[in-house]
């Protein structure tokens, strides 16, 4: 089985909320003092990844990614995490990509690394959290597609994934080659890799391209743009609830509780 | 042409999220002087066409059996294609969430998810989310056709009931049986089965709470009324008052609900690690200086045996009247 | 009768005498062979240096090995081990000198060096002997103390030992009344046994008894010889060895360099890839469990025990374990990872050896293959791992910046500031732990009170390392502590204040490794100094009774005991309360090791153990010095205290709230 993992580097989402910044004019968050890491939907993607490979005895797993020259530590990571190939696509013309455009990289770079028949990803990106990009992938294949898979199993003549629903989950069959996002469950945190197979990632050879050298124009891919970017003002304060007596003030708790579960 | 559509994927009722995806629907169309269209694919009750019916200028209704991805997002975009709108706007839901990207592909268009606000500007559409985690908020505009959107369908008020219901029009669709992709199996997961990370409403006792029967005599009745999940700060676990898997903080689960109701909990930075995505923090504390409400969107100084017994009935009160 | 020609004949009522030479030539092979084989098995060890400053060395093995201080701690045992190694030393003398004089004409067993110390001295010292085997085997046998080994072997030893003695005084006795020793009272015991034995035995008895017991007893002691190495008896070989080649940095200085360049495997789960320092350890072990009994995770009821593991290794070790190369982790119940995962890294272990061996760094040194051969380390240590990797400090998903403590304060950013005297290093528990971020204020304002020119590295701290290293991660431990290094290199920082021990150790006892030499001080070091120079006055110390807890990075590991009690003693009119065990003795709040990233079995908390012990000093507070102690010690005892008040509070912020005025 040829398998491709999608990775994305982000800005650490787990920075303090203090020190999230944006910056107006670029429309994205200003990188600050937060450290660089791999989306952890990618990561629970790699790790089903392996998962199955672990299972099924046999399969070859290439990780890709679309993005500054940084990805490379998040790809050296996957192979450190022994994954058996690694590719980057270094961005150097648009500063924050749409989904379309990443899609359609991704698809010039994954037709350029050969034939894959489960492609991989996060369902979303911790950083803008599209969740679109999975979806739009595997159009511009022409691959069916199965969303929010925890868990996926070889079985005569093809896959059986589970996936989760809001409401519970369901299993589905599927034939590859398939596009599959993947979310988090208990089962797929990722791997600790072991130290030594990280000081040898940094050894083994890793494809890069330029976009040029992808043979991708990004010129007019664009399917949306971001006009605006800001941080709404929050009352950090907590709201005391008003009303004189406790009853008052009890029916005023028992309105906010409902107002924001009523919404969900 | 140029209309608003809205998706209604295997819907069992017309209920609070349609109501406000025709509502989100219908203001969008009279921003641009456009019908709104309803396309409900293989409802469960026939009073749904009939409800939507009441609030949306034309009904089609897809009648294809349980759903399917690949035959759904095909069928879909014939429909689609058929009536060539400006905006197909979808609920909130699994379904809706995984056509929407492939179904604005194939139709051209933008595809966006999470849209909590839509605006029109010199003809273009902009839709508002928030992004980085909830930590900021986005204005996107839209650069082609049809946009493609899935929405907080519950955050939008609903739509006017129409003083003549809509056209009502029913399609059946020649599709390709065989799929490549298939469902065989469904599960519907009780509240109580869920798992706490997954909860989106949680009601957590601490050490305030003072011994084991609070829990299971105040707060999990409370929990029930909410429909959350019960879970408990470190000191409660440690003084055995619960069972560990109840734990929520730095050494416990880390949790994600879009309310969580803290009951006297001191709100040390141990038990904020676990709660640090929480979308909605609500307290009920003695203590004014408890750290808890420094993260609170609401809450009250007051003991908490005064307080739940009485929001209990306060909330189901509510919950009644809304019905 | 004249003194000056007094003796005894050697061999009387002996004859074939060169049976002996004949029967101790095996003897001494088999001894001999003995010590060439642990001698050979240690060697396979890997590389340590361990023979630089040979005075202090000397120094160590007379304290211990010889004044044996350590194992008189243990008053009881110190004077049962005293009586039966001296009286040893005695006899050995004594034998030596026979053996001088019978085989190499000396002349040196006559008059009143015979009277005085060849019978006189001989018989009190074979006395003390019996005396100590007597006590030792009332504390096996009748006591049963827990922490003891009870091997068969153990039994046959002091048998033998208190045989073997006795003997000597029959053989004496018996002597004494077939020849009538005109010196006999000089011998007050073989004298003793004369005057019973006479009226029992005829002559002829009697020589046929000495003679049978002359052999016997030279069989006996010839077969102990021989056996000797193959015993805990070698630990009268090994244990001198074993303080010589002790380690001389402070314990907190305990835990061993990699060089991930060249070393093939990283941690240790074969016993060939321990030092031959380590295994030397392990044939020191006189059984005493000593570290068992003061382990905190073993008081708690936890599998942990540093002496079954020591002795596990021992046996496999011995049994052929390095030549075939088993796997240790997990080969005995002592070394499973469930036990592994269970040490603090206290080193009380080590602190209460008497013969100093080093328990605690082949724990780390199996987490460490455990960690990064494997990966496989419990759930809770691999989210502070990550989040050490991913963000600089291993509290994961905190909200907490590195400086919202410094809301409202004057303290400024090392860039800000030329000339500052002292860094003062935050660390991650002062920095995003709410409770301890009061701590970090109170620290502050007392040196801007005292007019202190301070700074702080800010949002460029990051985390020292020692959770990582601790946990087994070196290759993580390294990168941070290189990182801190350059940071501080560029700063030009000279003098480093913390308030985290384990910071204050890193820095004092590991970077150093990495270029970072920095003057360290503890806040209660500096603070104390401050006082004494008079730039702190305390304006009004607390009528409060405080106990307080040492820390064990702090005082056990690098030798701070006194700093901390000083700021006690300014606050509050009075000497902190001691508890039971304290100094060097503390026992163990439970958050070292990576221990306070994991949940504990609730009836095994050692911090609620520890809470106890304050609780029951009855103190209105109990003070602490160190981040890790706080988190532990508030829950142990919000966990313990039922109805009784215990605030728990930095040693800082009892001096701050005595010095500052209340507002």
């Amino acid at each position: 089985m040829n398998i491709l993992v999608c990775l994305k580097q982000i800005l650490d989402p787990e920075i303090p909320a203090r020190e999230f910044r944006v910056d107006p004019a670029k429309r994205e968050a200003e990188r600050g003092n937060a450290n660089l890491v791999t989306n952890i939907f990618c990561e629970n993607a790699l790790e089903t990844a392996l998962q199955f490979r672990e299972a099924s005895g046999e399969a070859k797993i290439t990780v890709l990614s679309f993005g500054a020259a940084s990805a490379e530590d998040s790809l050296r990571k996957a192979l450190a995490m022994k994954a058996d190939a690694a590719a980057l696509v270094i961005n150097d013309k648009s500063s924050n990509p749409d989904p379309l455009t990443v899609a359609q990289v991704l698809a010039t770079a994954i037709r350029k690394l050969g034939s894959f028949d489960l492609v991989m990803l996060g369902r979303e990106a911790g950083d803008w959290g599209a969740g679109q990009t999975a979806g739009l992938l595997a159009e511009e294949l022409g691959l069916p597609c199965v969303s929010f898979v925890d868990r996926i199993e070889q079985m005569e003549g093809g896959l059986r994934m589970k996936r989760q629903t809001d409401s519970g989950w369901e299993v589905l069959e599927t034939q590859p080659p398939v596009v599959v996002s993947i979310t988090n469950d208990e089962h797929n945190v990722p791997r600790i890799p072991k130290v030594r197979d990280v000081m040898m990632s940094y050894r083994q050879p890793l494809t890069q391209w330029t976009l040029a050298e992808l043979g991708y124009d990004t010129e007019d891919s664009q399917y949306y743009e971001v006009i605006e970017l800001s941080i709404p003002q929050t009352e950090s304060r907590c709201e005391f609830v008003s009303g004189d007596t406790l009853d008052e003030r009890v029916e005023s708790l028992a309105r906010r509780i409902t107002e924001v579960t009523s919404a969900l | 042409m140029n209309d608003v559509v809205i998706c209604l994927v295997n819907p069992a009722a017309f209920d609070r999220a349609a109501q406000g995806l025709a509502g989100c629907g219908r203001r969008l169309a009279e921003q641009t002087g456009s019908q709104l269209k309803a396309i409900v694919r293989s409802p469960q009750s026939p009073t749904v066409a009939q409800d939507a019916a009441r609030v949306v200028d034309e009904v089609v209704v897809l009648d294809q059996g349980d759903y399917q991805p690949e035959t759904a997002l095909s069928a879909l975009g014939q429909v689609c294609r058929q009536l060539s709108p400006n905006a197909v706007l979808f609920g909130n839901d699994t379904y809706s969430q995984e056509i929407t990207p492939r179904l604005a592909h194939r139709l051209g268009g933008s595809a966006v998810g999470d849209v909590v606000d839509i605006t029109v500007h010199e003809n273009a559409l902009r839709v508002t989310r928030q992004v980085y985690g909830g930590k900021a908020q986005a204005v996107i505009e839209l650069k082609r056709s049809p946009a493609v959107l899935w929405t907080r369908s519950r955050s939008f008020a609903p739509a006017k009931q129409l003083s003549e219901p809509g056209k009502h029009t029913e399609l059946s669709l020649d599709l390709p049986a065989d799929t490549p992709t298939r469902i065989i199996e469904r599960k519907r997961e009780l509240q109580t089965e869920q798992r706490l990370e997954e909860a989106r409403v949680i009601v957590s006792g601490g050490r305030g709470i003072g011994g084991p029967e609070p829990f299971n005599d105040e707060l999990k009745p409370l929990a029930e009324i909410l429909g959350a999940q019960l879970a408990a700060s470190r000191a409660a676990c440690d003084a055995g008052w619960v069972p560990p898997t109840f734990q929520v903080g730095q050494t416990g689960k880390k949790v994600t609900p879009d309310l969580y109701l803290a009951i006297a909990i001191t709100g040390a930075s141990q038990h904020m690690a676990g709660i640090s995505e929480a979308k909605n923090i609500a307290a009920i504390n003695t203590d004014p200086d408890a750290p808890i409400f420094k993260h609170c969107r609401f809450g009250i100084v007051e003991d908490y045996r005064k307080v739940v017994p009485l929001l209990r009935q306060k909330l189901i009160a509510l919950q009644n009247s809304q019905r | 009768m004249n003194p000056a020609g007094a003796t005894r004949q050697i061999y009387w009522n002996i004859s074939h005498i060169w049976a002996m030479y004949v029967l101790l030539l095996p003897a001494i092979a088999i001894f001999a062979y003995g010590f060439y084989r642990q001698i050979k098995r240690w060697r396979r060890g890997t590389p340590a240096a361990r023979f630089d400053q040979p005075l202090t060395r000397f120094k160590l093995v007379f304290t211990h090995a010889l004044a044996q201080r350590r194992t008189a701690r243990n008053t009881y045992a110190g004077v049962f081990h005293r009586f039966i190694s001296y009286g040893f030393v005695i006899l050995t003398i004594a034998t030596t000198v026979v053996a001088l004089d019978a085989d190499f004409g000396t002349a040196i067993m006559r008059g009143h060096f015979y009277l005085y110390f060849q019978s006189l001295t001989v018989d009190l010292f074979g006395a003390l002997v019996l005396v100590g085997v007597g006590l030792a085997a009332a504390r096996r046998y009748i006591s049963r103390t827990k922490t003891l080994v009870y091997t068969d072997e153990a039994t046959w030893i002091l048998v033998l030992i208190a045989f073997i003695c006795l003997q000597g005084f029959l053989l004496e006795g018996w002597r004494i009344a077939a020849t009538n020793d005109p010196w006999a009272s000089y011998s007050p015991i073989g004298n003793l046994i004369a005057r019973v034995s006479r009226p029992l035995l005829s002559d002829a008895a009697l020589q046929g008894a000495h003679r049978f017991t002359w052999w016997f007893h030279l069989l006996l002691s010839f077969g102990v010889l021989a056996w000797f190495p193959y015993t805990k008896m070698m630990h009268i070989a090994t244990a001198p060895l074993n303080i010589y080649t002790a380690q001389l940095a402070p314990l907190g200085a305990s835990l061993k360099h990699i060089d991930f360049e060249k070393t093939e495997s990283f941690g240790v789960n074969s016993l060939a890839a321990f030092t031959w320092k380590d295994l030397l350890d392990l044939d020191a072990c006189t059984e005493c469990g000593r570290c068992t009994a003061v382990c905190p995770a073993h008081t708690v009821g936890k599998e942990l025990s540093p002496r079954d593991i020591v002795l596990g290794l021992r046996d496999l070790m011995r049994n052929d374990g390095l030549t075939s190369s088993p796997a240790i982790i997990g080969s005995i119940p002592a070394t499973s990872p469930v036990a592994l995962w269970q040490c603090t890294t206290c080193v009380a272990c080590m602190e209460a050896c008497p013969v100093f061996i080093e328990q605690m760094p082949k724990i780390v040194d199996m987490r460490r293959y455990l960690v990064m051969e494997e990966a496989e380390f419990p759930e809770s240590m691999q989210q502070a791992i990550t989040s050490l990797e991913k963000r600089g400090h291993p509290f994961s998903g905190t909200n907490a910046t590195r400086v919202d403590w410094a809301d409202g304060l004057d303290v400024k950013h090392i860039n800000d500031v030329r000339d500052a005297e002292v860094l003062l290093w935050v660390g991650c528990g002062g920095a995003l732990i709410e409770r301890n971020q009061k701590v970090t204020r109170a620290t502050a304002q007392l040196l801007n009170q005292a007019g202190v020119k301070f700074a702080i590295l800010g949002r460029d701290e990051k985390c020292s390392g020692d959770p990582a290293r601790r946990i087994g991660n070196e290759f993580l431990f390294e990168m941070l502590a290189k990182d801190n290094v350059e940071n501080l290199n560029k700063h030009h920082v000279k003098k480093v204040v913390t308030s985290c021990p384990h910071c204050f150790n890193a820095f004092r006892n590991e970077y150093p490794h990495f270029g970072g030499n920095f003057e360290v001080y503890h806040h209660s070091e500096y603070l104390a100094q401050l006082v004494k120079e008079g730039k702190l006055k305390s304006i009004s110390a607390t009528n409060k009774k405080v106990t307080f807890h040492d820390p064990c990075y702090l005082g056990r590991q690098n030798g701070v005991y006194d700093s901390p009690r000083q700021l006690v003693q300014i606050a509050s009119k009075g000497a902190a309360i001691e508890m039971a065990r304290s100094r060097e003795k503390s026992f163990c709040c439970g958050g070292g090791g990576g221990m306070s990233f994991v949940d504990e079995p609730p009836d095994k908390r050692v911090n609620q153990e520890r809470a106890r012990e304050a609780l029951a000093t009855g103190a209105d507070v109990l003070a602490v010095g160190c981040p890790f102690c706080m988190t532990m010690m508030e829950d142990g005892i919000n966990a313990r205290r039922g109805d009784q008040e215990m605030r728990v509070m930095d040693v800082a912020e009892l001096l701050w709230e005595a010095s500052s005025s209340s507002d």
